[in-house]
């Protein structure tokens, strides 16, 4: 692959027109698509995810380069099988029955798409049935429930029982946040992780990533 | 109580402004345009019918586009004070003009203990000790809870918090609650502490705080409680969150335009519902989401003064929001952060000053730092004050007499004048020596110190307890239907 570090660099600064040139150009000299993908555009967006947590980068930037990215993935999904092309995994996610705060959720969800997963959003005050509803239509590797009121936690642990009695349970990995939930609270309910933040959210997802791809 | 008030004489006490009159005016007519052009999303249909029949325009359900000369009508009916009585009923608020209370935040989830130095989940005894601290607090003029009482059933903890908040202190009460039962059950306490609906009505010690969802969309709950509470003209506030770059736009003139217009369509809504019902806006604007950290900023400098000139232009009330940090600890950033809060909101007149005490961007109290928050309090409301200079107070004959080469020490005049001048409770003067020889303790200790003495000698006076018990009914009552 010609101009790998250009391309990782294109990515941080989120540099839309590059990153397509680049691309352009390995295509045409053969370069796998496959190979574009991991070695320039995630290997660009993990560096992002870093100084994302590093606070060397706001959040403003972190998701103009992964719009950059997204466009480039554009590019290359024609080059892809199908496997390559959603190998992030798919992902369902909401703020819960009788909570309105969804800022937090959309910027979970943003950064998801961002490290190129595929984000399926419910909005808030989303009930159990809607989430088991959504999780089996698009057939989703991951859901993400959101709350910031202790009032609303509780929706959390009915909507995992929801998925369990729904037979799904097996099939999904189930991350939670907000700023009331806690690592504990995740054990107690039998989610499979806690985010304390957007970038977590990410480096968490793509951890489970080898249990259901 | 804070007897702090900016701009009493025209030049004479301190005074602080951002915005010019053509200011608030370009941006008062960017609110009706936002109102008139754009609308806003109304997510109860008694709002939607109200606005409609006085000639609002409605499409798709519940989009509201509303005309300018709603908010002009609206602006001639709403009162330009809120009275807030104690729990006894004396007036002993007036929130309007540059006239400034200052009371604590609500609902913190985690504590920072005194005792143990340990940040951990508060618990329903917190609220009650913060209650307490609050009653015998001179500058705290209004409570709100303060902590969120994690070992309670969660769908009802808003009824122990106005219970604690009745029991444990006598002062004004801005309470919060989740759901529309909820305020319709702390209105009914309220009641009972009254004396009756109507007690209430005339002697007002109790008002909501309302949050809504965004400047233009409006959730159900919000309009619901702003219905019910103008139904029968009690204080509220509405506070709309549009939050610069998320849910607004970044720049403080777009992120106030989108909030104001939000805040105006709840008066405009609060006035159908009942002429001159009263009305609280937001007192800061220009709220941001920090980029770096993902934290919505409680201390941030840039959203402070200019909504408070705003409402002054508007002649309504303000919610104003101070004492406030996003620091962890009580250390030296929550002091400064607070410290800075406090004085922007006095020196530009904001009215009902909450969250003070708060640490940790809302997610955290501490009651040593409402001590110190009480301290700075006694500080500004010493600044504040205007300087006389008159015959009697320039002493041109006492110099005279005393002349150039005397002292005023041992004076008359001396001794029946220097209580006029202000001394600090907490915070520390003594020399060196002396300084060690109390201790040599820091801030911070000191207030921890000052916690535990109140808590040990302040007895708050208690509800009579039939009252105390028709009170507590309302909460079992919550309990057994949930
Ligand atoms: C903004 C705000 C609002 C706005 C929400 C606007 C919106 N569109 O979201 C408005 C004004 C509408 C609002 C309303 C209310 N609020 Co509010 N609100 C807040 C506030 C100040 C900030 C929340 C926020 O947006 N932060 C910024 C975002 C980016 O952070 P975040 O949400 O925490 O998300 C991050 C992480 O938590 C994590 N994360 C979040 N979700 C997920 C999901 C997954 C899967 C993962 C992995 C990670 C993750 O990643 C995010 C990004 O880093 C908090 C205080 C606070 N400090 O949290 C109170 C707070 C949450 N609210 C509170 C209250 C009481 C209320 C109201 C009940 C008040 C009222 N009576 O009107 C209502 C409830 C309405 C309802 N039914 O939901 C209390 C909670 C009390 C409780 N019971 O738990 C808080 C703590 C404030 C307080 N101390 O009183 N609120």
């Amino acid at each position: 692959m010609d101009k790998t570090q250009e391309l990782i660099d294109a990515v941080i600064k989120g540099e839309e027109d590059k990153i397509k040139l680049i691309i352009m150009e390995n295509l045409s000299a053969g370069t796998p698509a496959k190979e574009i993908m991991d070695q320039g555009l995630i290997a660009g967006m993990n560096i992002v995810g870093e100084k994302m947590e590093s606070e060397e980068m706001f959040i403003p930037e972190v998701l103009m380069s992964a719009k950059a990215m997204s466009s480039g993935v554009e590019l290359l999904k024609p080059h892809l099988t199908e496997d390559e092309a959603s190998a992030s995994g798919k992902m369902v996610i909401g703020t819960v029955q009788g909570d309105l705060h969804d800022i937090g959720k959309n910027l979970v969800k943003m950064l998801m798409e961002g490290a190129g997963f595929t984000v399926f959003d419910l909005g808030t005050d989303v009930s159990p049935e809607a989430f088991v509803e959504a999780i089996k239509k698009n057939d989703a590797d991951i859901l993400g429930m959101s709350a910031l009121l202790t009032t609303t936690m509780p929706k959390m642990e009915e909507t995992i029982k929801a998925i369990s009695e729904a037979g799904l349970r097996d099939k999904i990995k189930i991350l939670i946040g907000g700023a009331p939930v806690t690592d504990e609270f995740s054990d107690k309910i039998g989610a499979d992780g806690y985010g304390p933040d957007a970038g977590s959210a990410v480096r968490i997802a793509k951890n489970f990533a080898p249990d259901y791809s | 109580m804070a007897k702090i008030c900016s701009n009493q004489q025209a030049l004479n006490s301190p005074y602080a402004r951002k915005l010019t009159e053509r200011q608030c005016e370009k941006l008062y007519w960017a609110c009706l345009e936002i109102l008139e052009r754009t609308g806003v999303h109304l997510y109860e249909q008694e709002a939607v019918d109200l606005l409609k029949k006085a000639g609002a325009h409605v499409t798709d359900g519940n989009r509201v586009r509303i005309p300018s000369g709603l908010v002009e009508k609206a602006l001639t009916t709403v009162p330009k004070t809120v009275t807030l009585c104690d729990q006894n009923g004396n007036r002993v608020i007036h929130g309007g003009g540059h006239q400034s209370y200052f009371g604590t935040g609500s609902d913190c989830l985690n504590i920072r203990d005194h005792r143990t130095g340990e940040r951990r989940l508060a618990v329903l005894k917190d609220i009650q000790e913060g209650m307490i601290l609050c009653d015998a607090l001179e500058n705290i003029d209004f409570v709100m809870c303060m902590f969120l009482p994690s070992d309670v059933h969660q769908e009802v903890l808003d009824r122990y918090e106005m219970e604690a908040m009745l029991n444990y202190t006598n002062k004004p009460v801005i309470y919060v609650t989740t759901e529309f039962s909820g305020c319709v059950d702390a209105i009914k306490m309220a009641e009972i502490v009254a004396g009756g609906e109507e007690s209430l009505v005339t002697h007002p010690f109790a008002g909501c705080y309302i949050n809504v969802t965004t400047g233009l969309r409006h959730n159900q709950e919000a309009l619901q409680k702003l219905l019910f509470l103008s139904g029968k003209g009690l204080p509220f506030t509405y506070i709309p969150s549009a939050q610069g770059g998320v849910t607004a736009p970044i720049t403080i003139a777009g992120t106030m335009a989108m909030n104001n217009a939000g805040a105006l369509t709840g008066l405009v809504i609060s006035q159908l519902k009942r002429e001159g019902a009263p009305f609280i806006m937001p007192g800061w604007g220009g709220n941001m989401l920090d980029m770096r950290t993902t934290i919505q900023p409680y201390a941030d400098p840039e959203k402070r003064g200019q909504a408070i000139d705003f409402a002054h232009f508007l002649g309504i009330p303000t919610f104003a929001l101070a004492g406030c940090s996003e620091s962890k600890l009580v250390d030296e950033q929550a002091a400064a952060e607070a410290a800075m809060t406090l004085f922007t909101d006095a020196i530009f007149g904001g009215n009902f000053v909450h969250d003070v005490g708060y640490l940790e961007s809302g997610l955290c109290g501490s009651l040593p730092q409402l001590v110190i928050c009480n301290e700075i309090l006694s500080w500004i409301e010493a600044f504040m004050k205007g300087v006389e200079i008159s015959d009697e107070t320039l002493c041109l004959d006492l110099i005279d007499e005393v002349g150039p080469d005397g002292q005023f020490l041992d004076c008359q005049h001396t001794l029946e004048n220097f209580r006029d001048r202000w001394y600090p409770n907490l915070f520390e003067r003594s020399n060196f020596d002396g300084w060690q020889s109390k201790g040599g303790k820091s801030l911070g200790e000191r207030a921890n110190e000052n916690v535990n003495q109140i808590l040990e000698d302040h007895k708050p006076e208690p509800l009579p307890k039939d009252v105390a018990k028709a009170v507590h009914d309302i909460v079992e009552q919550a309990e057994n239907t949930r």
